[in-house]
């Protein structure tokens, strides 16, 4: 059975691990845009295309480079085993607002912006990162849904791909949620297997530890 | 033309997002693109609307962006001679 492997979650205020690790506190109160650069300087990593990405870009990108610190293994998948497969209620609403600003406000409209103005763009920008080549899907629902993911996931591991890595990321003007976890294919009964009950169940329990991602 | 250069170092680095990287960094004939500041096909387009936007200076014919745009000693020559 396919299983899942390991999963982080980022808000405004912190960043979690299934180890349950509080890798990150935003005891400052930052920004989201500026709290994902802040641990984007901690992680040391050297990425300068890090600091164009829209916000909704920089916590998927974060979230991969997490899963990878913890899944060495990650390193092992050929290009094109590596799927990945995302999905939000909003788009990418926050970035498109800011794309309507730029030439209503400013007269200027930002092309830089204009890229970001599709969700998509962020399995484009882990592909790029990653050299990953494998299926991507990126799709707009009312709302998470434990059983979308499980069985897309399992769909696609049926294919050539090994693993999937998979995200519910929303970015909106006062919240941030990007739960992003790693499915791998064939575990064994120590694994968490990849279900809708399992999602759903570790969905709710972040949920609930949560703090308020509200700025 | 010096201050012009300076103050164009400032823009390219806020409008581009080039967080890592200050004014003094940016050498006057070094290439923007490619070996240079390492800029890409969008941040040309950003270039194009800076141009604009700060010193109402139109690039009119596209194929003289690569010229334009190969140095900071470049875009203060083109502004200059575009606003004389």
């Amino acid at each position: 059975m396919n299983h899942l492997s390991s999963y982080c979650h980022i808000s405004t205020k912190e960043i979690v691990t299934d180890k349950g690790a509080l890798l990150f506190d935003n005891t400052e109160g930052l920004e989201v845009n500026d709290f994902l650069k802040t641990v984007y300087k901690k992680l040391a990593i050297d990425y300068p295309k890090f600091y164009k990405m829209d916000s909704l870009s920089k916590a998927a990108f974060l979230g991969v480079e997490l899963l990878k610190k913890e899944n060495a293994a990650l390193a092992e998948y050929a290009d094109d085993e590596i799927a990945l497969l995302f999905a939000n209620s909003n788009a990418s609403e926050d970035t498109d607002k800011k794309f309507v600003n730029s030439y209503a406000e400013e007269h200027a409209p930002s092309p830089s912006l204009f890229v970001y103005t599709l969700p998509s763009i962020l399995m484009g920008e882990l592909a790029i990162r990653n050299k990953w080549y494998g299926e991507s899907l990126f799709v707009i629902l009312q709302k998470f849904d434990a059983a979308f993911f499980a069985d897309y996931c399992n769909m696609i591991l049926l294919r050539n791909a090994k693993a999937c890595i998979c995200g519910w990321i929303e970015i909106t003007e006062g919240k941030t949620e990007a739960f992003i976890f790693l499915a791998e294919k064939n575990g064994n009964e120590n694994n968490t297997p990849l279900t809708k009950q399992t999602i759903e169940k570790i969905y709710k329990t972040i949920m609930k530890q949560s703090r308020p991602s509200k700025v | 033309m010096e201050n012009l250069k300076e103050e164009l170092k400032k823009q390219i680095i806020e409008q581009l997002n080039l967080e890592d990287i200050t004014p003094a960094d940016i050498k006057n004939d070094a290439p923007l693109f490619g070996d240079g500041l390492g800029l890409d096909s969008i941040d040309a387009l950003e270039l194009i609307v800076l141009l604009e936007k700060f010193h109402g200076v139109k690039i009119t014919n596209p194929e003289d962006g690569r010229k334009i745009f190969s140095s900071i000693d470049s875009m203060a020559e083109y502004i200059t001679k575009a606003k004389a």
